[in-house]
């Protein structure tokens, strides 16, 4: 007993000493980010530009003085190319294929999709393409990082086609870029938007939070789930064992609506999700409301 | 048991039992741990399983249970015989005393087949190793504009923007259909742990009967029927090769299907079975396609080239993630962790970009420059030598980390045990040994692979490489052989096959190029995986037919 009660205090010291080293240990890696923003933030200020012009002319101590303009330059354009892809959803940017096999000597060109969900910008989609086609200026996708759920194959078909061969005689197809960009774009954004609803809706339901609202009513719905790779179906589970499928558009309107209760079809239940609602954010608000 | 047993095309039902003394029985039981065969009883014991699995129990309102050599006497409730087993949990023991009392005790009139596919599942969840999975790629195919095209070439629509859908009950409704009435199938699905996808079990049975019939050794007081071919051919019939898995991945037009890793040493014993269970496998993979199809809606099954033991590589490679077409060094476009997400924001104004090593200017020279500084450094305090083999080692890493990436890590999970490619590049012509083809061939039946070895060396250090790492053995240098082509006499060709294998194939890769062992600016693609494939032809350095685009 008496081991004990030496250990224990011993034991304490210990841990007290160690939660103390990563308190700061923490600290320093804070202080350190924040030092890393203040320079950031210093170098590519307007004066500090200026400073480093007019103390270029003279050209005292060139090397640091290079190395410093040389930082700040860098600085700024990334600054600049945040700026870009903060306003500009597309983004294009330069990769090299480290393969040395690759096609047009690795030149790869890169598409970047920024897209927002939940007032987040999301890790960015990529599309990279390259020219692999001998004699021809025609793109193909090369690697991306789109998921399967988006259709980026039959997209790419459509709108960035393969050169048609010499012996065919159908009209040389075009291949449209910005289009390509612009359709996949969309595609991805839909996507995002109706996983988001489907979300906005289990919050609505009750289903996110611990001890939501889902007690209150009568009978509460158990599950709200997205029945599909493309989130365009919507399973709703209720805790009688009610089940519904709701079919929704790209866009996020409301195609149908079927409720299976014990005694087959239960348009009551449909009528009360989501009456007249025409588009799936007014059910999410429906729900929110009831 | 039904008074008639008709001919049918309906599935066979999950409650059928089959007869404990059937071999196929005993080795699925005995096959398991004690551990999950236990745990596997016990959920057999659960209330919800009872109508699939029901075991023998003592009527309530029967006397005395009389039978004194009944070694295994009937329970008298669920919950008696759960604690039972419970206790033998506890307790340690071996594997016989379990599938003893199985089998002759609380199961003694048959167990299920759902049981049965049970066990089965739990043997795969226990050695995930032991199935090799082949992926395949779901893809629409054109919808016929006139009838008379309907009989015509499958032609795929690529620029179709639908993404196949997957409806597990109306699949195997279909798939139903597509089975011949003379065989009978039981389905099961499962969803295993931790994986985000949905498993199909199929149990094949060469019976033209859906009841008791089916799967009975011996017809109990019908020995006109037992005496010729039905119960030889019930106790051929059960096999394990009879039973298929096929894997549908979360949000991902991709199938897996199974096939026995041990299938090529069936071959060897009983190469008629392994025959009927490779067509019937064909049969498999033919009905599929047409079980996804709906009227309007044609799919087929494509190939992809890949095929592993891992499912979880497979799930990397052919899932619902982002890696599915950002393989190898393009991964780093494809992280979705905290650090990858903070990094790659825009409103991160720090300039932290990850940009991959090697494939832009500015970082290769920040590499090189802080080497050169390092080496300064310690070459004040060490020998020259061993400062150039530091500059070395890092210059191996950086090269490794920017073919690889995050992905082919030895810790990963996501190792594939094998990599097939034969290498299609034409001869170079400036060596010095003219290739005449029967001249050359005649040499090389007294030469047993040796010349070719020799000759290939000098094209890429790939092989000689390959030669000396024991974990990329086996090289098979097929036969060399001229090929008669286009371009004449320049294009003539030597078979050269590689073959990979190890636990992590890539890993095992990374970590050449990061022992400096294989150059990693030098190295080709296919040899980071991330071109998705473990079979392909590789031509002018690349695996043909634009692998890994996921397009």
């Amino acid at each position: 007993m008496a081991s004990d009660e030496i250990q224990s205090p011993e034991l304490s010291v210990a841990d007290q000493l160690d939660s103390e080293i990563a308190s700061l240990r923490s600290q320093v890696e804070s202080l350190k980010q924040e030092l890393k923003l203040q320079t950031a933030t210093l170098i590519t200020s307007e004066s500090t530009r200026q400073i480093l012009q007019t103390s270029s002319t003279r050209a005292n101590d060139s090397s640091r003085l290079q190395e410093l303009s040389k930082r700040a330059d860098e600085q700024n354009a990334h600054k600049q190319q945040c700026l870009y892809r903060a306003c500009a959803s597309i983004t294009t940017f330069k990769v090299r294929d480290p393969d040395p096999g690759a096609v047009d000597d690795g030149k790869v060109l890169g598409l970047r999709f920024e897209v927002m969900s939940k007032s987040r910008f999301l890790r960015p989609y990529y599309v990279m393409l390259n020219r692999p086609y001998p004699n021809s200026r025609h793109l193909r996708v090369h690697r991306h990082t789109v998921p399967q759920c988006i259709p980026l194959s039959g997209l790419a078909a459509r709108h960035l086609p393969p050169p048609t061969a010499k012996d065919d005689y159908d009209a040389p197809k075009k291949q449209d870029l910005s289009k390509f960009a612009r359709t996949l774009r969309r595609e991805l954004v839909r996507y995002h938007n109706r996983t988001a609803v489907i979300g906005d809706l289990r919050s609505a339901a009750g289903l996110e939070s611990k001890k939501g609202k889902a007690k209150e009513l009568k009978d509460p719905i158990a599950d709200i789930s997205a029945a599909d790779a493309q989130a365009k179906q919507i399973r709703v589970e209720w805790s009688d064992g009610r089940t519904g499928r709701l079919i929704m558009t790209d866009d996020g309107d409301i195609v149908k609506m079927v409720v299976q209760g014990e005694n087959g079809q239960d348009r009551e239940s449909v009528k009360q999700l989501i009456g007249e609602s025409v588009r799936i954010e007014e059910v999410a608000k429906r729900l929110e409301s009831a | 048991m039904a008074r008639l047993s008709l001919p049918t095309t309906a599935r066979l039902s999950s409650t059928l039992r089959v007869d404990p003394t059937n071999i196929t029985v005993i080795k699925a039981l005995n096959r398991l741990s004690r551990p999950s065969l236990l745990s596997l009883v016990l959920d057999w014991l659960d209330e919800r399983n009872q109508s699939l699995c029901p075991p023998l129990l003592r009527r309530p309102d029967a006397e005395e249970y009389e039978d004194e050599d009944d070694f295994y006497p009937p329970a008298q409730s669920l919950s008696e015989l759960r604690e039972l087993y419970e206790a033998m949990q506890l307790r340690k023991g071996g594997r016989r005393e379990v599938v003893d009392r199985v089998l002759e005790g609380d199961w003694r009139y048959g167990l299920s087949l759902y049981q049965l596919a049970m066990a089965d599942l739990q043997y795969l969840y226990d050695h995930p190793g032991s199935l090799k999975w082949t992926a395949y790629r779901i893809q629409r195919l054109q919808t016929p504009g006139h009838e008379d095209d309907a009989e015509g070439p499958e032609i795929a629509d690529k620029e179709s923007i639908t993404v196949p859908r997957f409806h597990p009950s109306t699949f195997l409704q279909n798939l139903q259909a597509e089975v011949l009435p003379d065989v009978k199938a039981h389905y099961n699905f499962d969803r295993p742990k931790g994986m985000p996808l949905l498993l199909l079990r199929i149990f094949i049975i060469d019976s033209p009967y859906n009841t008791d019939l089916a799967v009975s050794t011996r017809h109990r007081g019908r020995p006109g029927l037992a005496s010729s071919g039905s119960s030889s051919s019930a106790t051929t019939s059960f096999d394990a090769s009879r039973t298929i898995y096929i894997a549908f991945p979360d949000a991902s037009p991709h199938i897996y299907i199974s096939k026995s890793a041990n299938a090529a040493t069936a071959s060897s014993t009983a190469g008629g079975a392994a025959g009927e269970a490779k067509s019937l496998r064909a049969l498999v993979v033919e009905g599929v396609p047409k079980a996804l199809s709906r009227p309007r809606e044609r799919y087929a099954l494509k190939g992809t080239g890949l095929s592993t033991k891992n499912l979880g590589a497979m799930l990397a490679v052919k899932g619902a993630g982002r890696a599915n077409a950002a393989g190898g060094g393009w991964s780093v476009y494809a992280g979705t962790e905290t650090a990858d997400l903070k990094a790659d924001n825009p409103l991160q104004t720090l300039k932290t970009l990850p940009t991959p090593p090697l494939s832009d200017a500015s970082s290769a020279n920040d590499d090189t420059a802080e080497n050169t500084d390092y080496g300064r450094k310690r070459r004040r305090l060490v020998d020259p030598d061993e400062a150039e083999d530091e500059k070395q080692q890092k210059r191996a890493r950086a090269a490794a980390q920017a073919r690889f990436g995050d992905a082919a890590k030895v810790d990963d999970g996501k190792g594939v045990e094998r990599l097939d490619v034969a290498i299609e590049d034409p001869f170079p012509t400036d060596t010095a040994i003219p290739p005449p083809d029967g001249d050359y061939d005649a040499r090389r039946g007294a030469g047993a692979g040796e010349p070719s070895r020799r000759k290939s060396k000098g094209r890429k250090s790939i092989l000689d490489l390959s030669l000396s790492q024991e974990d990329l053995e086996d090289v098979s240098n097929e036969r060399g052989r001229g090929r008669a082509n286009e371009e004449g006499e320049e294009s003539w060709a030597p078979r050269v096959r590689l073959s990979f294998h190890g636990s992590h194939v890539f890993a095992g890769l990374r970590q050449l190029v990061e022992a400096g062992i294989v150059d990693g600016e030098r190295m080709p693609g296919w040899m980071t995986g991330e071109e998705g494939v473990t079979a392909g032809a590789v031509r002018h350095g690349r695996i043909k037919g634009f692998r890994g685009s996921g397009v």
